[in-house]
């Protein structure tokens, strides 16, 4: 049972817009619920080009929570993209390329967020409006969220390179009001800043990057004008409470596994960012326990979907519950902790009790928001339901969420959420974990070892108590797990119950 | 009579539950007991495997026979045993191990013409014929001697002084559990490496490296049916059965559902499309060990719904005919396990195998017809007065026609059409083995399998290629069509070129509307599409060529040809018929542009410059390409 590592102190000025410093203690400045996956490693990048540009790539110049940077507003590309529902009317009114590029220009010139906008350099970059019509519409059918009902600023082009990159806006595309990128972007970027392998990731990363095919990115570019690029206003106050962390070399780890196959193109995305996901999902709880004094490794009991009910999924479901409630769990020691600490215990005796407490939640937890009597006790129960509160709104729906979006979580063939991972996802375990080829059972044993993910009768075994599992089921489970890679075309089965998982990316050459 | 000592023998080759461990003891055993010769026949790689020890060799290396159970490595085993002048008592015996010694020439030239011993090195072969009963059981630890053996084979593999060979017998998961838990020695390491990629991989041997290594699930599955049906149909003891001159409603008599399902065994029609549907099972990477062959051929002989384990002894016979239900002795059931329970019928391999095929549940409307309205009908009634009615064994006996009228008349609901429903799958079954090779395209036969293609298949792929003839245009046509419509998403009419379309930023996309590249079918600028044989393993390969030196091959499975083709001509979408062949394509496509990539650098292509060119693909109204070039000044 490892112990938290000493958690770095609050930083002198904060985010005047926590109300409260608790969570943030725990995990960090801050995960949140509401940015998917892929926001977060978008969020990310704009981070990773602004730093590795200023020649800081992974590394925090200033001291650790000093993190500051800029990142691109790019309304010329956003407008035309996503608040720009002219060109199918304007194609069909008017027959004319000359008519057609007045016409939209007039309807653009009330365009969001920009000071007089021009957009006429446009007609010099395509040979007609047509033209420009199908690139646009190509560009929105790759672009995240495009489907959903967001706002138009919270709609972002796929990630073809560093002129796609933007932060999320407002509805009035002026500032970043941390609706759908949370800062979890920023935590990602100093988990890996804090990595033991931060250097080998800086290259690998840098390399994959300016590897990728340059065509999109530049298309994009051409959507925007010449001039410098406005940059937002400065960004901070990101905080991880923690120098270092086994979570963070796994993440960094799993990259560079990821990063190092010769996968093509575009399609290493994908598995990085459900890496992400699953590690901030293992990050959370694995602080929680640890702060429970509990063994550090979160345990995931995974069902295979089966067509008919089985054991497993009863104990997956079950496994999900008692995760889910973790952080919450984790919370209310935090503030147990702090009751039962020296200080409070000390205040509690002194004279001026109440003012002493008072100045002691306001210095520990930066809390300040009380009406009630001028009772210790009632202080801290009414300190309590507020920070239980608020940490319900967001951060304990972290594991669900963020565990839906990867395709760890589902509710698929049931009523019940529990863990049972989607072909994506295990795609990309086997990617970040099988070098060559290993063997099958080898392979489970890895899952459960790194992760905490547990298929297998064997790994069952060690976990459970003797009486509460069915090894029969877990065999099936299994069995059905062999089942599903050879259908990914992943597995090559030998005789005998003895199968070899297949890594079809080998290592690229050096 | 009341027993026969050749069907007591020969049910030992059947469904029968027993354990599997001591299938081959109780065979010989049983053999020896009753005097009578066990079912045998020589093994396709039985030559192959005396020649690297027998004189025909000078320079002898060892040797691993691996493969499932029920592939015949004890038995080619005692053939090397014996032409080496093995002792057949000790051979008898149960010894996992036995070893003997043989002379080789010792200049590994050429075998001497004298006697002279000085000619000659003695060597020591170690005939290890089961591994997994001669390894210790699970979890145990090998014993000092064995563990020493082993390592004097893991030396003798890079060693050429070593004058000890072995012949080692093993299951391949065995092979590599075994190896896992000797000492591990830089040599035993480098050793089970070696046998894990050549199992993985699919191969014989390395370079370098003293070993050869038999795969006997490698071994065709039709020719090994060819060879087993001729030694079961040609075994002495169904003389024994034929020299009772029994009267007609006694065993092998005229009625005797036994003598009937043996000759109708014995028909070339027959013959042909049970070979068939082995040989497919091949081509579907699905192999069928000899062991599971004489289950099928047993079982289809002796099967009877009714009986105890699902198989008639003699005494069943009278009682069958006597009681009316011959019917359920049906070869064209049997075949399929239909006289077996379920679950025992599931985990038998062969049956497994051949359910897939779901012969008796696919059928078409003309099939159907036939069945149910054939008698009336003007344009359907010969061929059912030729393959149902004439048929007095399996075909329409009067439960037939009774659950037929049931089923046209619809008296009531209930048991009865479910009666009928399964008397109609009896039927398909029967007919996919009675009709003749003139209807069988009038009559769609292989409409009565899940695989609609696999008779064009077999006859329009897999024979030309390997007599070294090219496949019929058309047929390449259809597959370029479907493949471009799989890897386009969009139901495209398109079959002269490969249409490689990507969507942008995702190479597994399911509609990709960016083209990268179009690649000619017919030999153009270095570029050519072609299908033929792998020669080392059979298999058949549609391969695109982007230059003479840079392609990249497809394995064209017969699963893969059906969904190809359903694609092509029958529009279907691409997720409805196999989810996992849609993705084998799309791994497919990421290669192929892999390989475009190859090409690309290869010729110097420069990407970037003043402007960008985007090809879009978009369709006319006749599904033909139309492809749309727009160019951005960047």
């Amino acid at each position: 049972m490892r112990s938290l590592p000493q958690p770095l102190p609050i930083p002198a000025t904060f985010d005047k817009s926590s109300s409260m410093w608790v969570d943030e203690a725990i995990w960090g400045h801050r995960l949140y619920d509401e940015q998917s996956p892929w926001m977060v490693l978008l969020e990310f990048l704009n981070v990773f080009y602004y730093e590795v540009e200023k020649g800081r790539g992974f590394v925090e110049a200033n001291g650790l929570n000093t993190l500051t940077y800029k990142a691109a507003r790019r309304l010329y590309l956003r407008n035309i993209l996503f608040n720009n529902p002219h060109l199918g009317e304007i194609r069909v009114r008017f027959p004319h390329d000359a008519n057609r590029w007045e016409q939209w220009l007039e309807r653009m010139s009330s365009a969001t967020g920009l000071h007089h906008p021009q957009f006429a350099y446009l007609k010099g970059r395509f040979d007609s409006f047509d033209d420009f019509s199908e690139v646009v519409s190509l560009v929105r059918s790759t672009s995240l969220e495009v489907n959903s009902n967001k706002r138009w600023t919270s709609k972002f082009v796929f990630p073809y390179g560093q002129n796609c990159l933007y932060e999320d806006l407002d509805n009035n595309a002026s500032t970043n009001d941390r609706r759908f990128f949370g800062r979890t972007g920023e935590i990602l970027y100093l988990m890996l800043s804090r990595a033991k392998r931060r250097q080998e990731l800086l290259a690998a990363l840098r390399q994959s990057l300016s590897k990728t095919d340059s065509t999109w990115d530049s298309v994009i570019r051409c959507l925007q004008p010449s001039e410098e690029e406005d940059l937002s206003s400065e960004r901070a106050n990101a905080f991880l409470p923690y120098a270092e962390h086994p979570c963070f070399d796994q993440l960094a780890e799993d990259w560079l596994a990821i990063l190092r196959l010769n996968i093509p193109g575009f399609d290493v995305l994908p598995h990085l960012v459900n890496l992400a996901g699953l590690h901030l999902v293992k990050y959370q709880l694995s602080v929680s326990r640890e702060l429970l004094g509990l063994s550090a490794m979160p345990i995931f009991v995974c069902e295979v979907v089966a067509p008919k009910k089985t054991l497993v999924r009863e104990i997956s479901a079950d496994g999900y519950q008692e995760n889910n409630f973790l952080p919450s769990r984790a919370v209310e020691a935090y503030i147990s902790a702090i009751e039962s600490s020296a200080q409070w215990q000390q205040a509690l005796h002194d004279h001026g009790a109440f003012e002493k407490c008072r100045q002691l939640l306001s210095e520990r937890v930066r809390w300040d928001d009380y009406e009630g009597p001028s009772d210790p006790e009632q202080l801290l129960l009414a300190f309590k339901q507020a920070a239980m509160k608020r940490h319900r709104q967001h951060v304990a729906n972290i594991h669900r969420n963020y565990g839906r979006d990867i395709g760890l979580v589902s509710k698929r063939g049931t009523i019940k959420l529990r863990y049972a991972p989607n072909d994506s996802l295990l795609k990309t375990l086997l990617f970040a974990n099988v070098e060559r080829r290993v063997e099958l059972h080898r392979f489970l044993e890895k899952l459960f070892q790194r992760y905490g993910l547990l298929f297998g009768d064997k790994e069952a075994g060690q976990v459970l108590a003797q009486g509460d599992f069915d090894k029969k089921a877990f065999q099936a489970n299994s069995r059905r797990f062999e089942q599903r890679l050879d259908s990914l075309g992943v597995l090559k089965r030998l005789s005998d119950s003895c199968a070899y998982v297949i890594n079809p990316y080998r290592e690229r050459m050096p | 009579m009341t027993d026969s000592k050749w069907l007591q023998f020969l049910r030992h080759y059947g469904p029968i539950p027993r354990n599997d461990n001591m299938y081959d003891e109780t065979i010989q055993r049983s053999a020896r007991r009753q005097k009578i010769a066990p079912i045998e026949f020589e093994h396709p790689m039985q030559d192959l495997l005396l020649r690297c020890f027998d004189q025909r060799t000078v320079d002898p290396v060892s040797v691993i026979l691996t493969g499932t159970a029920g592939d015949g490595k004890t038995h080619l085993c005692r053939r090397v045993w014996t032409r080496l002048n093995g002792d057949e008592k000790a051979w008898a015996s149960d010894s996992a191990y036995l070893t003997l010694a043989f002379r080789y020439p010792k200049d590994r030239k050429e075998w001497p013409t004298s006697n002279d011993e000085e000619l000659y090195r003695q060597v020591n072969i170690h005939f290890i014929r089961d591994l997994s009963g001669w390894a210790p059981q699970q979890g145990g630890e090998w014993e000092p001697e064995k563990e020493a053996l082993l390592q004097k084979f893991c030396h003798s593999l890079v060693n050429p002084d070593a004058n000890e060979l072995f012949l080692i017998a093993a299951n391949d998961g065995q092979l590599i559990e075994s190896w896992r838990r000797l000492q591990q020695t830089e040599e035993v390491q480098r050793a089970r490496q070696l046998f894990e990629d050549l199992l993985v991989e699919d191969r014989q041997e390395r370079s370098g490296v003293r070993l050869k290594f038999f795969n006997l699930s490698r071994a065709d599955s039709a020719d090994l049916f060819d060879r087993a049906l001729d030694a079961f149909l040609n075994h002495p003891g169904w003389d024994e059965l034929r020299n009772l001159s029994a009267g007609e409603n006694e065993l092998f008599g005229s009625r005797c559902p036994i003598r009937h399902n043996f000759e109708i065994l014995q028909g070339a029609l027959v013959r042909s499309r049970l070979r068939s549907l082995l040989e497919l099972c091949d081509r579907n990477g699905l192999h069928v060990p000899i062991r599971q062959i004489l289950i099928l051929l047993t079982n289809a002989v002796l099967g009877h719904t009714d009986c105890k384990d699902g198989l008639m002894t003699a005494a069943d016979v009278p009682k069958v005919i006597a009681a009316g239900t011959i019917s359920k002795a049906s070869l064209f059931s049997n075949v399929f396990g239909g006289n077996l329970p379920e679950n025992r019928r599931l985990g038998i391999t062969i049956f497994d195998y051949l359910e897939r095929f779901q012969i008796g549940h696919e059928t078409s409307n003309r099939v159907d017809n036939l069945l149910i309205f054939g008698e009336q009908d003007d344009h359907l009634s010969h061929y059912f007065e030729a393959l149902v009615a004439q048929d007095g064994f399996y075909g329409a006996d009067p439960r037939f026609y009774a659950a037929k009228q049931e089923y046209i008349e619809g008296s009531d609901e209930g048991s009865d059409s479910q009666t009928f429903l399964d008397l109609l799958v009896a039927q398909r079954r029967g007919l996919y083995f009675k009709i003749p090779r003139e209807w069988e395209e009038e009559l769609n036969l292989w409409e009565l399998t899940v695989f609609k293609f696999a008779g064009e298949y077999l006859a329009e792929v897999v024979q030309p290629l390997l007599k070294g003839v090219a496949v019929k245009r058309m047929i390449l046509a259809r597959l370029i069509r479907g493949l471009n419509r799989v890897f386009t998403g969009m139901l495209i009419n398109a079959d002269r070129e490969l249409f490689l379309a990507t969507s942008g930023n995702n190479s597994q996309a399911k509609v990709s509307r960016i083209l990268l590249e179009r690649v000619s079918v017919d030999p153009n600028k270095g570029e050519r599409i072609a299908l033929h044989r792998d020669p080392s393993n059979g298999s058949i390969l549609l391969s695109v060529f982007f230059t003479p030196a840079i392609h990249e091959d497809f394995h064209l499975t017969l699963i893969r040809y059906e969904f190809l083709s359903r694609i092509a001509l029958e529009g279907a979408l691409p997720a409805s018929f196999s989810k996992e062949c849609y993705e084998d394509l799309l791994a497919y496509k990421s290669q192929l542009v892999a390989g475009l990539l190859r090409r690309q650098e290869k010729d110097g292509v420069v990407v970037g410059g003043s402007s960008v060119r985007l090809n879009f693909l978009a369709l006319t109204e006749q599904g033909m390409p139309d492809p749309k070039f727009v160019e951005v000044a960047v």
